[in-house]
């Protein structure tokens, strides 16, 4: 990133082993103030870790952490001024809900009664009522929990919020509520946020950039339009949405021929190389009825019915499996065995920068995350 | 045909007998033959045919009495309680110093702890009071170490006396204690400490405000069972205290063996059990006014 002023907050060749394992290995990264800096990643990736090395929470074994230029590596925890959101909420089960949003505040030895006000004042900010400040965490629902872990975290103005996957533990009904509530509080405070998920969709939704994290590593760092659409490696282009990821077998001057029988203007491919990785979102692909000079390259083998969306899997004439999302109202034209002419949409098809190193080109065709 | 869980509802009851049956003969028949003994009259010429124990066949209520006439049982069970709740109180301090040290120890570390906090309970409890006679006597090494410490160069008083016993009972009590708030703060979920940490809470102020009172119940539970223990002492204060100081269950012990008087001695056990029965009420009672004022 360029930025004339200095990043909110910086990570320089960060790395944390556990016993054995190497649970963040040299992550470089810089998130701008205010910004919603999302960190996506399989469980297991050291997404959690890194969150955690940031907050203070663990110590790392090198590099180092900046927070507003200010190197904070060796800074204790509960001098940060860093709010964090834990999965768990971690909220103290003998407070009431105002007790431990004020808690921060009670810590930093204001008076009994600003800290009631204020926390009263955040209360109302999270959409809680008086009623709910006197319940204690074991009497609130699940959302409202979530309410008070993130009032809690916030009432201590921190320079920084983490999140660790805050809508993880919620029903898919008040997750959605909660995700346009989350971004409006946080596009409000202008907290800078680090948040971490294993759902792509929450990341997609709530990220002005996202990172995608595997095996202690950053992948790709960019707007999730970047991550959806341009993919550098194809680990990232499997682990966000569905995609078809096929080899390039020969290139000529007027197409591009690659597995899944599939032939792709060179146009739209100016790089493309034998052995290198396209790839074809399901819903970049097309299917028509076989004739007038399109030969069919597929079968049908399944067809599911996804809501607005139609997915459909074709049999590619040279053995592999593609993903192919229709329009609802085209399903009921594929029908099983029927063969068809899979093509792709122009222009929508990506070339991964990644060269396929040593291994033997990826067969595999579709993966869904 | 019965329903499957019918069935195993029953196999269910029938396990549970043997244990039934144990509690039964081994404790409740007890507990009634000593009631029943308590109202005989004393003095009489038969027990087990050794005479002088106990009036067979008799009913008197001499016993209890006596026991509430004179302020000689008033003073034992003052003195009892005194002992027990200092024994009790020290294992709970001490116990949950150290609980606190070995739940923040890494695991093979805590079983080691725990392994050392529990060896004592595998030796004889006559062994570790002898073993405290020798520690504790004015030539024994804690004197040697302390004695030059005080300007005149006299032992420590250590042995038999209030202090001797104390210190043979909580060494006794001691494990229990621990290995109850070990379990104690084992349940406090892991993250809250970091958590309050987090925001910006010394270490202090979250044990204050996090730690301690998320242990209160467990603090008082282990009080509880210490005491207990301490107002059953009879070892350590026999061996360690003075000869003058005596608990109760010396007491009826010597009213047992050494003055046959098997009411008295029956009636001074009845009073025990309902102290420690109104304890466990006690606490009982608050426990539930606590979780009413919570709500």
């Amino acid at each position: 990133m360029k930025h004339a002023m200095k990043p909110a907050l910086a990570l320089r060749g960060l790395a944390r082993r556990f016993a054995a394992k190497t649970a963040v290995d040299g992550v470089d990264l810089e998130v701008a103030a205010g910004e919603l800096f999302c960190l996506l990643g399989p469980s297991g990736c050291g997404k959690t870790t890194l969150l955690r090395l940031i907050g203070g929470y663990v110590a790392p074994d090198a590099g180092r952490i900046e927070l507003a230029g200010n190197d904070i590596t060796h800074v204790p925890l509960a001098e940060r001024a860093i709010g964090m959101v834990f999965q768990s909420y971690a909220l103290f089960p003998h407070l009431s809900a105002r007790e431990n949003i004020a808690f921060g505040l009670r810590a930093r030895g204001r008076p009994r009664s600003e800290c009631r006000q204020r926390a009263d004042a955040m209360l109302e900010r999270v959409g809680l009522d008086a009623a709910a400040g006197d319940r204690l965490p074991g009497r609130l629902s699940g959302g409202e929990q979530q309410r008070v872990a993130l009032a809690r975290a916030l009432l201590v103005e921190p320079k920084l919020l983490l999140l660790d996957e805050p809508l993880a533990s919620l029903d898919r009904r008040l997750r959605e509520v909660m995700r346009h509530e989350l971004k409006d509080l946080q596009r409000r405070t202008g907290v800078t946020t680090i948040m971490v998920t294993h759902d792509q969709e929450d990341a997609l939704f709530l990220a002005d950039r996202v990172g995608v994290m595997m095996n202690g590593r950053l992948l790709q760092v960019g707007s999730p339009e970047a991550l959806y659409r341009r993919p550098e490696r194809s680990e990232v282009a499997r682990f966000l949405g569905d995609a078809n990821l096929l080899t390039v077998r020969s290139v000529d001057a007027s197409a591009v021929s690659t597995t899944g029988a599939l032939s792709i203007r060179s146009a739209d491919l100016p790089d493309a190389q034998p052995g290198r990785m396209v790839m074809l979102r399901p819903e970049d692909l097309r299917l028509s009825d076989p004739g007038d000079g399109r030969p069919p390259n597929g079968t049908i083998v399944s067809s599911t019915f996804m809501g607005a969306d139609g997915q459909i899997v074709v049999l590619a004439a040279d053995g592999n499996s593609l993903l192919v999302r229709i329009r609802q109202a085209e399903l009921p034209v594929a029908r099983d065995g029927q063969a068809v002419h899979v093509s792709s949409t122009p222009g929508a098809s990506w070339l991964i920068p990644e060269i396929p190193t040593g291994r033997a080109a990826v067969p595999s065709v579709h993966a869904s995350a | 045909m019965q329903a499957p869980e019918r069935r195993d509802r029953g196999l269910r009851r029938l396990l549970a007998w043997p244990a039934l049956l144990f509690v039964a003969v081994f404790f409740f028949v007890p507990i009634g033959l000593l009631m029943r003994v308590s109202v005989y009259e004393g003095g009489g010429r038969s027990g087990f045919g050794i005479g002088g124990m106990y009036t067979p066949g008799s009913w008197s209520t001499d016993s209890y009495r006596n026991l509430l006439g004179d302020g000689y049982f008033g003073e034992l069970l003052l003195f009892t309680l005194r002992f027990g709740m200092s024994a009790a109180a020290i294992s709970v301090l001490l116990g949950f110093g150290l609980a606190l040290l070995i739940v923040r120890l890494p695991p093979t570390l805590r079983l080691l702890a725990l392994c050392a906090v529990f060896l004592p309970k595998l030796a004889n409890v006559l062994v570790i009071v002898y073993g405290l006679v020798l520690l504790l006597g004015d030539f024994g090494p804690v004197n040697s170490l302390l004695a030059p410490l005080r300007g005149d160069g006299l032992p420590l008083p250590l042995l038999h006396n209030f202090t001797g016993a104390l210190i043979g009972e909580v060494y006794l009590i001691l494990p229990y204690a621990v290995l109850l708030l070990v379990a104690t703060l084992d349940r406090i979920p892991a993250l809250l400490l970091p958590a309050a940490r987090g925001l910006g809470a010394g270490a202090f102020e979250t044990f204050r405000r996090i730690t301690l009172p998320l242990c209160l119940p467990g603090l008082a539970t282990t009080f509880l069972l210490c005491l207990i223990f301490g107002i059953g002492a009879y070892v350590a204060p026999a061996i360690l205290g003075s000869p003058d100081e005596f608990t109760l269950s010396i007491d009826i012990q010597r009213q047992t063996f050494e003055n046959l008087n098997w009411p008295r001695a029956a009636a001074e056990s009845v009073m025990m059990l309902l102290c420690v029965g109104a304890l466990c009420a006690g606490y009982g009672i608050g426990v539930a006014g606590v979780r009413r004022l919570a709500r």
